[in-house]
């Protein structure tokens, strides 16, 4: 009884995790075969807070804008107000574990704080950086 | 017994005793009747809907008890004993213009008139009241008894009856004013300790204190009980006095568009929006929602079914009857009706850190995640209540 309850929460705690590596690896393998890599987390955290200025509104646009700067504290949606939660798997180990989730933020993301679509290399970058904290 | 409440006004100069004419409960049913009028007039904003509510609730309590203690009450508070013709009211009034009207210990002819006139007015209103709120907030007691237009309907003539009680409550406060300065003596006063100057053989009422402390018991549990929510709520989880029926929910619905915003129920906006909406995806209010087909097949399908058209809400219905049916709109705080009912908010309220913009409904409403939207369920935070009543 007690060893089958231990088993269980192992597999609960160890679950998260393995999906977060599977995810994570899926799309450095598929962002390598686009050409990316190696992967740098420096190289992520930098284009993290790098502020792109939107052609419209003149304003600048980072990251930051809804993330804020600590990823283990929650964000704000820039326009709504809504309450993003911390990026850092550390905090919030459901971060990173779906790879149709990440690709589907990279998409909308992108395209609002860049203005463009993110390369292979700078989605990679991004990842291995997220996924240090 | 009518003849002994009748007293000459040579009598009364003599002052010989004092007689007991009010009894506990008629003087606990007349201010506690006031009160809740007074209360009703100033919760009509419908953020004070519950209190509103509770005020008709005892008032109809009141009522009915007034009209039980009409038969079973002391002397002065029976009915037969206090009801007259309409040549007695006129002959009474005569008096009045001749500034010698005769005395009455109990209620004068014209008063007794007032009297049954806003007992009637005043049983009305709750009727009224009770069919509105059913039909109109589909709440209470006679919730579902009407639609939404009836109750609407309803809710006007609830309005006209109140006014009409206001203008009786004028009257009746100026017979009290010009008797009480004919007869030279304090009526309001005898209205609160019960007693009235008379000659020593009138009929003297009971004080009936075990029937009036139970009265003043009951008042005080139910009101305890109404709103003992606000004694529990805390600033995260605030008090919300009425729930609406559950509405159709979706959790990719929720997931896909609560992602970025507050899960819009699809009651808030016409079919033809949740359709243009859809079809725009690609500029959602300036960002690319890239909503795969898949996800797309089942969300809106979610939205069309449960539209404003629909009318599960008070708010749908109103939202939807307000959008000229040429339009489509996109944004729900550009609907005429959503407008109106927040035209009286401040900018100073819009970009307050806790409320953020106009998109933020939770900030105030309550019940926003379930999308109800009932009329009480609104709480600004805190700190800007003050800049918002003084706008």
């Amino acid at each position: 009884m007690n060893r089958k309850f231990i088993g269980i929460t192992a597999l609960l705690v160890v679950i998260p995790l393995y999906a977060q590596a599977d995810a994570v690896s899926e799309l450095e393998a598929k962002y390598q075969s686009q050409g990316g890599g190696p992967f740098s987390a420096a190289a992520g955290e930098a284009l993290w807070n790098k502020t792109f200025i939107d052609a419209k509104t003149g304003k600048g646009r980072n990251c930051t804008t809804c993330h804020t700067t600590d990823q283990t504290k929650s964000g704000k949606h820039a326009r709504t107000g809504k309450v993003i939660k911390p990026m850092a798997p550390s905090v919030n180990p459901k971060r990173l574990t779906q790879a149709k989730k990440i690709k589907k933020w990279f998409i909308r993301n992108c395209k609002w704080t860049l203005g463009r679509k993110c390369s292979a290399q700078e989605k990679g970058d991004v990842l291995a950086f997220l996924k240090s904290l | 017994m009518l003849n002994q409440m009748t007293q000459p006004p040579e009598n009364f100069s003599k002052q010989e005793s004092k007689v007991r004419v009010w009894d506990i409960p008629v003087r606990l049913f007349h201010w506690t009747l006031a009160s809740c009028f007074i209360v009703a007039w100033l919760t009509l904003d419908n953020r004070y809907l519950d209190i509103h509510v509770f005020a008709g609730y005892l008032m109809g309590g009141l009522i009915l008890f007034r009209l039980l203690w009409g038969f079973i009450g002391s002397p002065y508070a029976r009915f037969r004993n206090f009801t007259f013709s309409r040549l007695e009211v006129w002959d009474y009034l005569k008096g009045v213009l001749h500034r010698h009207p005769p005395r009455f210990l109990g209620h004068n002819p014209a008063g007794s008139w007032a009297i049954h006139l806003l007992l009637g007015i005043g049983l009305s209103i709750i009727i009224s009241g009770l069919l509105g709120f059913g039909g109109e907030e589909q709440q209470g007691p006679l919730a579902g008894w009407l639609n939404y237009p009836q109750g609407e309907l309803m809710l006007e003539f609830h309005e006209w009856l109140s006014w009409l009680m206001l203008v009786m409550v004028i009257i009746h406060l100026m017979g009290v004013l010009v008797e009480s300065l004919l007869h030279q003596e304090n009526l309001v006063a005898a209205m609160l300790t019960g007693f009235k100057p008379s000659a020593v053989d009138a009929v003297s009422s009971a004080s009936h204190w075990k029937i009036g402390s139970a009265m003043l018991a009951i008042i005080i549990t139910v009101s305890l009980f109404w709103f003992q929510g606000y004694l529990t709520e805390t600033p995260e989880k605030r008090y919300q006095p009425f729930y609406g029926s559950a509405l159709p929910d979706n959790l990719l619905w929720r997931e896909e568009c609560g992602a970025c915003h507050l899960a819009f129920h699809p009651s808030l906006l016409p079919t033809r929006s949740w359709k243009a909406m859809m079809e725009g995806q690609v500029s959602h209010f300036g960002e690319d929602l890239f909503l795969e087909q898949n996800i797309v097949k089942e969300i809106e399908p979610f939205l069309v079914k449960n539209a404003a058209e629909q009318e599960a809400t008070e708010a749908a219905w109103k939202i939807n009857r307000s959008i000229p049916k040429a339009e489509t709109l996109l944004r729900i705080t550009e609907t005429p009706y959503w407008i109106k009912k927040h035209q009286k908010i401040s900018d100073a309220v819009w970009g307050h850190p806790k409320v953020n913009s106009k998109v933020n409904c939770a900030a105030c409403h309550i019940d926003a995640e379930v999308g109800t939207f009932e009329d009480a369920a609104m709480h600004l935070p805190d700190d800007i209540e003050a800049t918002a009543i003084t706008e």
